[in-house]
């Protein structure tokens, strides 16, 4: 490898630096909401008790309870609780455009991404599932690994961010199986046929996928006024305007037809679609999302 | 020039600037203001986005407004506005101001500088040169020449401009402006004082003869009002006011003040309508007459308004020849003492040797049978008498032996004893006073007995110099005239030795009269220099001597014009100062009547002229600063985090309350030495005495246990169930009086608490065993505590063998019952909690410093104390061990199983 000793060193140090509140948060998120959270509450594989049935013909007599049975007089059938594990992979957006926010007392866009990945990331984990991060051809692992695997992918990104490399917008395709799932945190707010796109890649792939639009609120409401030139973050070009205050129904009309835009795409896709201002507590929306990820429904 | 009400331009051509208003409406229409740069993710939505009204690009209207002013600020400060420019003189040719400084100027003196300032500042936009002259003598030496020079020069010396405290001169001034060479172009402004003040009119002519005259004048009314020194009599002071014109009747206030300038009183003085004077009699009481130091008129601060006093007006002090050979030991043999008495209320009384006394003025000097008079002391004193003063000397046995005596009169050998124990006579009465006597009119009281006095010798002109005599004609009180003074002589002692006259009223009476007769004088000459002590300023303020005063002769002084070498003042130094009054020397006041032809006399204006241009120009400046943060704000280049400053205020208000609320109530924990040592403790009852008993019992208790067992018990110490914390205490004792509190809720809870958790606590009403009143106290005051019901103490209780075998429980009182809880009640191993007794343990139990028993036991012998003792101990162990001897009572049958 190329790479000395030194960078990697430095590298890791960076990585443990800034790893530990990073996950700290994601954890601290994860466990306020892990509590409201059970099982797969369905019979299947898996080490938890579910419950006792009855023995009926043709069950294998491998699972009589016997100890249960010998209590009384029907024999009974001890049922663990199903617990399969899926793989999922995880991406969040870290382009430029992520790193915004309107007032100082907000997060930048791309925090609550990164910690709501995180988050999901330590609760599936928790939950035993497998997972990567999505665009660096790597295998779902479990446990904790697998999260220092997401955090590392985090980092080098924002290490490449400072470094000005380009940063993608759009998650990069990598051929995933078929029924694996896929959890993209970004603003989505690139032109919808490029994210038809990249969607549609991994739909075709028939890859389930769950888009979680993270935006801050000025994007929603445009609360800005008098003369102003906007500038893009990502070198979109300029756009001077000279009342804010007149287009600000307009703007409010094509932002709602951009959302609807993705909602079309995300659910021909099959895809469920959430957004998330950086104004609103990340537990609720983590609740949600991991309910949705994780929950029987998208088995 | 152009006017607008109070305002006026003096360039006002500049206002055209204003026209140009409009093309800067047209200017800023066109050019926008620059934009806010604003990074945004979501621009893509905007891109292409067309906003419906156009007009943003307009700069906003109150921008525009705060522009104009900006604008229109500079345009009005090159009109050059000028508030209140009034005053004005006409002409182009230089200015020459006279102005009248004397005392008579400091009256209006805010209205005189205000127009002078405005005048100069008229001349100063004019380019005009300026004469300055002033018409009172200057305190410096010669009085400059007039000579012109430029406005600023003459603004400087217009404010050091302060009103003399003398008149002015004005012929003399004439001669000055005989100098200036004009040829009658110059303007010539005359603020005068309003009053006429030899003649106004040949000054008037003077002044025309420059140039072009103006006059300014007081009217009439506002002239000064004049105090004149008032006039002593015995009555009082009468106190002249006087006025320049015959105006309506009016009242003035007269403020009288002393030498620290406090008010003694004040007094309304009114002159009547058509008069020119008016007087008020101010009767002051003695003591405040004497500390009178100057009068003056409220609201008029010139200095004619101000009259000095000094002791010509006062009433004379008194000179009493002490004599040192004297011992004061027998006070009411003292003649000293009476005369002391009669005088004190009405005159100061000074007391010391005749050298002393003469350095000052006195009116009265009294000599109480002072014995022999030495040379010196007695030509000094015949050469006061002379110049005015009044020696008044008593007769007594030292008289005798003074062969040259001072005398009126001359006097046989030896005294006249009338009514005595050799002599048939009756004390002699006193005959009423003659017609030309100082004394005539007093009246005698009836009761006055002469017993002994001094006889003159007969002759001619004895009866001229008797002023009183007895009822048998022979003189009592006789008097010379010695040049301008008195020397008068009392035939008897000023003791009650020779008569009780100077017990009597008219001895009072009498001194009095002669303190009147006193004109006061001091024994030095006339020749003495007085140096200014304190001037008089221009505004009647005294102050410090004025820089040009000079010292006069003391009999050069009443003849003296004010001016600048003599300003009104006191001269002299503080033990003799003599008051120069300005008003003194003032003829009557006539305001200026007419000034002939052409001169045109107007009013002094109040309001100074203000050149508005700073104050434009700030506003404009303001303006700029806020068109600079007004774009700034539109460019996006402030931020105003409000969030923060909200922030900032709330903490600033929380703060306080943060450092206020603290830690809260932490529980007591109690001294740390409670819970270092195992210690008995009691409950003070508030009574000091049953306290001390307490403290002593267990003390007593405290030291026999620690002598007999192993128990270490350290100091005992009282507890207060209410704040202190139980838990560290074993053993509680608590005395009940019969008047005990009720044991409030929160202490009884604590109490509760500290009983459930193995507390024990004896109760002792201490009521001799049996009396069962203190015992109903106890069940009131314990009515909050959880005391379950209690028993007698069964004959095998624990408390009988917790470390001695007892039968009974024997304190200072023996036959009482003692109570325990009843048993199996408690979890607390079945140890009762609380103990209630009537025998006073403490009492038995109580040792002094040196470890003797304090109280007596009852009914006695030292077997019921050594039992005492025994239960203390019993009950120390129980607290201490609880049940456990209980158990042991079980040994020997478990022993006898065990050997089985």
């Amino acid at each position: 490898m190329s790479i000395d000793v030194a960078t990697l060193h430095h590298r890791a140090e960076l990585l443990a630096a800034n790893l530990p509140p990073l996950m700290a948060a994601a954890d601290r998120v994860a466990a306020t909401v892990s509590q409201g959270v059970h099982g797969r509450r369905r019979i299947g594989q898996g080490e938890t008790f579910w419950q006792y049935r009855r023995y009926e013909m043709g069950d294998p007599i491998q699972k009589i309870d016997w100890r249960r049975s010998a209590k009384s007089d029907p024999v009974y059938i001890r049922e663990n609780e199903w617990e399969a594990a899926q793989s999922l992979w995880l991406w969040s957006d870290g382009s430029p455009s992520m790193h915004y926010k309107s007032k100082k007392n907000l997060p930048e866009k791309a925090e609550h991404g990164d910690i709501l990945m995180l988050a999901l990331a330590s609760l599936l984990v928790r939950g035993g599932e497998q997972i990567a991060p999505l665009g660096r051809g790597a295998r779902p692992t479990a446990g904790r690994t697998a999260l220092l695997l997401l955090a590392q992918s985090i980092e080098e990104r924002l290490l490449s961010a400072n470094d000005n490399q380009p940063v993608g917008s759009l998650p990069p395709f990598e051929p995933l199986p078929r029924h694996s799932n896929v959890v993209l945190f970004g603003d989505f707010l690139e032109p919808l046929e490029d994210i038809n796109r990249a969607i549609g890649a991994y739909a075709d792939r028939g890859v389930r996928g769950h888009m979680v639009q993270i935006l801050d609120p000025a994007e929603r409401a445009l609360p800005f006024g008098g003369r102003t030139r906007f500038e893009g973050m990502e070198n979109e070009g300029t756009a001077l305007i000279g009342r804010v205050e007149g287009i600000r129904e307009q703007y409010a009309d094509r932002f709602d037809a951009h959302r609807g835009g993705l909602k079309a795409i995300t659910r021909s896709a099959g895809w469920s679609f959430v957004t998330h201002y950086t104004d609103q507590p990340l537990e609720s929306v983590l609740l949600g999302l991991y309910m949705t990820v994780a929950g029987p429904r998208s088995l | 020039m152009m006017t607008i009400g109070a305002l006026s331009f003096i360039a006002p051509w500049a206002l055209l600037g204003l026209l140009a208003l409009p093309a800067l409406w047209w200017l800023l229409r066109i050019i926008p203001p620059a934009p806010r740069r604003i990074r945004f993710p979501a621009i893509r939505l905007i891109m292409r986005l067309v906003n419906p009204e156009e007009s943003s690009a307009k700069t906003p209207l109150w921008l525009v407004i705060l522009r104009f002013a900006l604008v229109a600020a500079v345009i009005v400060t090159a009109a050059h506005p000028v508030l209140n420019a009034t005053n004005q003189v006409d002409g182009r040719g230089p200015l020459v101001l006279v102005v009248d400084d004397g005392w008579a100027a400091a009256q209006n003196w805010d209205a005189r500088r205000t127009t002078l300032g405005n005048l100069i500042d008229q001349a100063e936009r004019d380019s005009r040169a300026v004469a300055l002259v002033t018409t009172a003598p200057s305190a410096s030496a010669g009085r400059l020449a007039v000579s012109f020079m430029s406005a600023g020069e003459a603004r400087e010396r217009a404010q050091a401009l302060q009103p003399k405290p003398w008149p002015v001169d004005r012929g003399a001034t004439e001669i000055l402006l005989a100098d200036i060479d004009a040829r009658g172009s110059a303007q010539v402004v005359w603020l005068s004082n309003g009053m006429e003040m030899g003649s106004a009119d040949d000054f008037a002519a003077a002044l025309r003869r420059i140039g072009t005259l103006t006059v300014f004048a007081d009217l009439p009314g506002a002239l000064p009002t004049v105090l004149l020194p008032p006039n002593a009599d015995r009555e009082g002071l009468a106190v002249t006011a006087m006025r320049a014109s015959n105006g309506e009747r009016k009242s003035y206030t007269i403020r009288a003040r002393d030498e620290d300038g406090a008010v003694l009183t004040r007094r309304e003085l009114t002159i009547e309508s058509d008069e020119r004077e008016g007087t008020l009699r101010l009767d002051l009481p003695v003591e405040i007459r004497n500390r009178l130091d100057q009068l003056e008129i409220e609201g008029q601060n010139t200095a004619a308004a101000v009259v000095l006093v000094d002791e010509r007006w006062r009433r004379r002090p008194v000179g009493l020849i002490s004599d040192l050979r004297r011992g004061a030991d027998q006070p009411l043999l003292d003649e000293l003492f009476y005369l002391g008495r009669a005088l004190d209320p009405f005159t100061e009384v000074r007391t010391g040797p005749i050298e002393d006394l003469l350095k000052r003025e006195l009116s009265l000097m009294v000599l109480a049978d002072p014995g022999r008079l030495t040379g010196t002391d007695r030509t000094a004193l015949t050469q006061w008498i002379e110049t005015g003063g009044v020696a008044v000397r008593f007769a007594g046995p030292r008289l005798a032996g003074d062969t040259d005596p001072l005398l009126p009169v001359k006097l046989r050998d030896g005294d006249r004893e009338l009514g005595g124990a050799l002599s048939w006579t009756k004390p002699a009465t006193m005959a009423t006073f003659d017609e030309t006597s100082p004394f005539a009119g007093l009246t005698i009281p009836k009761d006055i007995r002469i017993r002994r006095q001094v006889l003159a010798q007969p002759s001619v002109d004895l009866a001229d110099k008797t002023w009183a005599r007895l009822a048998d004609g022979t003189p009592l009180v006789t008097a010379e005239k010695m040049g301008d003074g008195w020397l008068v002589f009392v035939h008897v002692t000023a003791n009650p030795q020779w008569s009780n006259l100077p017990l009597s009223g008219l001895f009072v009476e009498m001194l009095q009269q002669l303190v009147q007769l006193g004109r006061g004088v001091a024994a030095e000459g006339e020749n003495r220099v007085l140096a200014p002590l304190r001037s008089v300023n221009g505004f009647g303020h005294l102050t410090s001597p004025l820089p040009g005063a000079q010292a006069i002769a003391a009999k050069d002084l009443p003849s003296a014009e004010p001016g600048p070498t003599t300003p009104p003042g006191f001269y002299g130094d503080e033990t003799a100062r003599r008051a120069f009054n300005l008003s003194t020397s003032l003829g009557a006041l006539t305001p200026i009547a007419s000034l002939g032809p052409g001169v045109s006399v107007q009013a002094y204006e109040g309001s100074r002229e203000t050149d508005m241009r700073p104050w434009v120009l700030t506003l404009a400046l303001l303006i700029a600063i806020a068109d600079v943060v007004a774009s700034l704000a539109l460019r996006g280049l402030f931020v105003f985090n409000r969030a923060a400053a909200a922030a900032g205020l709330v903490l600033l208000a929380v703060t306080p309350a943060l450092a206020q609320s603290g830690p809260a109530a932490t529980p007591s924990l109690g001294n740390a030495d409670a819970a270092l040592n195992v210690r008995l403790a009691y409950i003070e009852t508030g009574d000091p005495e049953i306290d001390e008993a307490t403290h002593a019992g267990l003390r007593g208790l405290s030291f026999i246990a620690n002598s007999r067992t192993a128990a270490e018990l350290a100091e005992p110490m009282a507890v207060d169930p209410s704040t202190d914390e139980l838990a560290f205490f074993p053993l509680i004792y608590w005395p009940v009086t019969a008047n005990a509190p009720v044991i409030p809720p929160t202490a009884a809870a604590r109490v509760n608490t500290y009983l459930k958790r193995g507390g024990t606590i004896l109760f002792d009403t201490r009521d001799e065993g049996g009396g069962n009143y203190v015992g109903n106290r106890l069940q009131i005051m314990a009515r909050h505590l959880d005391i379950p019901a209690l028993v007698q103490v069964p004959s095998d209780h624990v408390l009988t063998k917790a470390y001695y075998l007892l039968r009974e429980f024997p304190g200072r009182w023996t036959g009482g019952l003692v109570w325990i809880e009843r048993e199996g009640l408690r979890v607390n191993d079945g140890v009762s909690s609380v103990i209630v007794g009537s025998h006073d343990w403490a009492g038995a139990w109580a040792i002094d410093q040196g470890n003797k028993p304090l109280y007596p036991v009852v009914p006695g012998g030292e077997r019921q104390r050594e039992l005492a003792y025994r239960f203390g101990i019993n009950l120390v162990m129980y607290a201490l061990t609880g049940n456990y001897k209980a158990d042991q009572v079980h040994l020997p049958a478990i022993l006898e199983r065990l050997g089985q």
